[in-house]
């Protein structure tokens, strides 16, 4: 009789390393450290249990964050897929909105990447925070809606948002360029000490500006005496 | 031309290579000069234009391998069945929107996966191919693509970007294939807008590789694809949704058609009814037979006098002393066997459904009824039995739908999705023809019971002796008074279903301590 399997004899199965397994490798290794460096800083910010942006808490979060990033190095597309793994929430417990978006913010600033491209349209969860402190001469572009305080406290880079912004967009922003195309809410550049807004759809209300400019669809809305803070127009 | 010669000398290589696909032989076709090859039916075809086109750059025996390699690639890896296809083209769809940048975006990385694996573990002249081949704006990113995941030089230079973004994406990991999709279709989501619209000004360019139409798979593929599908925790409007995107094809490639010849335009494939008909087929509910008629042999039993004119064969050649005479010749007397002559088997059924407000509108989210329905129908008609159906909301007001006694699994699936939601009423006497078309057909009724008259359907069962099967969706005091006054009764059984995995649990028919004459 004879054997089925003799067909077979003969083969010998080749498998060859190819430049996908050491591109996937590496990238899972980067995931996994930035995703345990989120887990430290969230292990420090849910003591507070409840997260507040108070100055003092972004600061400290910051900080933190700062730390953790130092420690390892990762390409934009890192950040854009990290954000990514937030959204889909049964691989990280937790997305506390507010310490995601200052570890997000670390990440950019500290990227080897003078300019770095977030395709976040598809996120399902808006991220908030997102811009702060952004230092001279890197820029942030994000595809997709942001939340709230997106571009807080930024230092002189340029943040493109080709979505819509909520409140407090700006605030306490030092100098730079934040472009919204869309829309943006309340209390636009609250305590805002300079640089410029650019908002190319409708600004819901402003906030109380120290110093800086604001702009709707070209037009400078701030500095103008007319307008009171947070009017409805 | 590519001579038949050349893939018999290579398909045994190739067969081998790829562990024995069970594949015919591959064929030739004059086929487009700008698609390599096409799959039908398993069958491969090679197009003899692109093989001219492309066999002056590299050798011919090189350009059919990498063909075939490519081909079985599909067959053997991915997408592997119908039901990873549309899985794939959902996860994509979620990310582009668009149908047709949907397909496309699935059908670029099924190449990706089937060439990536074939490169990684099989001898393979593939990349030279794509070296060769003439090649659109996105096809040229995969190129690019596969040229920095494979590491060979493959000429060529697109969007550093893109190309950077796609890179990260585990190909080969085939758990993570639906994650990896939504990632691969959102990098190229821009470059699939920008194609279409130069297709729509220059005309129709296709994949030089093949396109990834549903003529690759037979139509129990299709079928066992659909029915995974709709299996896998997909909600009613998501199917429906992917099952829309594919009717065209699935037409085209005859599902849901049925056979026979003639004219008309034929029924339109119902997503609704489709999606019904393949999770109830996923649910084996089984039927308890009862003893429908004495059947048998008949048994020599005592003699009787031959008379002229009665048959030869009776005839007992023993006493009869062999003469065919009146008066000596005796013939036997024949009657049935009493003790083998009983057979088990399946009645034919009456569904009543209740489509009144109260219940869920199938079409519109998944309804228990209509699914315990389809399934009990489903069960009767596997065991060759028929079923009849009855629809009610407001009947005595015209809100109802019957159908007679058939076979036919479509209009069964028909009358059972159909919604009315309005008020719940019967009106018994709909149900006297229905009982009469068949030989004591059994009755599965599946309702909430927040039935108006439900004093009148009480009384109305109490007085019949066929098997009932009573399912209740959810908890509730009318069903709770219809429990309690059918209790009794032996040739009645209860179920409650509150949720899809109840389901399973109905045996139909099934009665406690079933005698028919005892009732």
């Amino acid at each position: 009789m004879q054997n089925p399997f003799d067909d077979f004899r003969n083969h010998r199965t080749r498998e060859r390393e190819i430049p996908l397994d050491s591109i996937i490798q590496s990238r899972d290794r980067v995931m996994s450290q930035i995703t345990k460096g989120y887990e430290k800083l969230l292990e420090e910010e849910v003591k507070e249990l409840v997260w507040l942006v108070q100055y003092n808490t972004v600061i400290k979060a910051y900080t933190l964050a700062e730390k953790v990033v130092k420690e390892f190095e990762y390409k934009a597309e890192d950040i854009e897929e990290f954000c990514y793994e937030l959204d889909s929430t049964d691989k990280i417990p937790y997305l506390i909105t507010g310490p995601a978006g200052i570890y997000i913010s670390a990440l950019c600033n500290y990227a080897q990447e003078g300019e770095i491209t977030l395709k976040l349209n598809d996120l399902k969860t808006q991220i908030n925070l997102l811009g702060y402190r952004l230092p001279v001469g890197k820029k942030v572009a994000v595809e997709g809606n942001l939340g709230d305080f997106t571009g807080i406290g930024m230092e002189g880079g340029e943040l493109v948002v080709e979505g819509n912004a909520k409140n407090y967009t700006g605030a306490g922003m030092k100098s730079g360029k934040v472009r919204i195309s869309k829309n943006i809410g309340l209390h636009t550049g609250e305590w805002m000490m300079g640089g410029e807004i650019f908002v190319g759809g409708r600004v819901r209300g402003l906030g109380k500006i120290v110093d800086g400019k604001v702009y709707e669809d070209d037009k400078v809305i701030y500095p103008r005496n007319y307008r009171q803070s947070n009017a409805y127009y | 031309m590519v001579p038949e010669e050349i893939i018999k000398k290579i398909w045994p290589k190739v067969r081998t290579k790829h562990l024995f696909p069970e594949l015919p032989i591959p064929k030739v076709s004059e086929g487009r000069e700008n698609v390599a090859l096409e799959m039908k039916d398993k069958q491969i075809t090679i197009n003899t234009a692109f093989y001219d086109k492309i066999s002056h750059k590299m050798g011919v025996e090189e350009v059919v391998e990498a063909l075939l390699d490519h081909g079985i690639s599909h067959y053997t890896y991915c997408p592997w069945d119908f039901h990873t296809h549309l899985r794939l083209f959902r996860e994509a769809k979620r990310v582009v929107q668009d149908k047709e940048q949907a397909k496309r975006a699935a059908g670029l990385f099924m190449d990706v996966v089937a060439d990536t694996h074939c490169v990684k573990e099989k001898k393979t002249p593939l990349p030279e191919l794509y070296k060769h081949i003439d090649k659109g704006k996105v096809d040229a990113v995969i190129s690019s693509l596969y040229q920095k995941i494979w590491g060979l030089d493959l000429c060529a230079k697109e969007d550093e970007e893109v190309v950077r973004r796609l890179s990260r994406i585990p190909y080969l990991d085939k758990k993570q294939w639906d994650k990896s999709i939504q990632k691969f279709a959102r990098v190229i989501k821009t470059l699939l807008e920008v194609e279409e619209e130069e297709d729509r000004q220059e005309g129709n360019q296709t994949n030089p590789m093949g396109e990834h139409g549903l003529d690759g798979y037979t139509l129990e593929e299709i079928d066992q694809g659909l029915r995974n599908f709709a299996n896998q925790n997909v909600g009613l409007k998501e199917f429906k949704e992917t099952f829309e995107d594919f009717k065209d094809e699935l037409k085209d490639v005859g599902y849901g058609m049925e056979g026979g010849m003639g004219r008309g335009e034929g029924t339109p494939l119902d997503a609704d009814l489709i999606y019904y008909m393949k999770l109830a087929e996923s649910y084996s509910i089984p039927i308890k037979k009862v003893p429908m008629e004495k059947r048998g042999f008949l048994n020599p039993h005592s003699h009787c006098p031959w008379e002229i004119g009665r048959p030869f064969q009776d005839v007992d050649v023993w006493t009869s002393f062999g003469k065919i005479m009146p008066g000596i010749t005796q013939t036997w007397n024949k009657i049935e066997g009493s003790t083998f002559g009983e057979r088990e088997s399946v009645p034919d059924c009456i569904i009543i459904i209740d489509s009144s407000g109260s219940m869920t509108n199938p079409r519109k989210n998944l309804s228990y009824a209509v699914l315990g329905a389809a399934c009990a129908s489903d069960a009767y008609l596997r065991n060759d039995a028929k079923v009849a159906a009855y629809n009610f909301s407001d009947a005595p007001m015209g809100g109802k739908a019957i159908l007679n006694f058939t076979a036919e699994r479509v209009k069964i699936y028909g009358v059972l999705c159909k919604y009315f939601g309005g008020g719940t009423a019967l009106n018994l006497n709909e149900l006297d023809p229905l009982l009469d078309a068949a030989k004591e057909p059994d009755i599965f009724i599946i309702t909430d019971m927040k039935i108006t008259n439900l004093g009148k359907v009480i009384g109305y069962f109490q007085n019949i002796n066929n098997r009932i099967t009573a399912v209740y969706i959810g908890e509730n005091t009318y069903a709770l008074r219809f429990r309690e006054a059918m209790e009794k009764k032996k040739n009645m059984s209860f179920y409650n279903v509150t949720k899809k995995e109840d389901i399973p649990k109905i045996v139909l028919g099934k009665i406690k301590e079933y005698f028919r004459g005892n009732l």
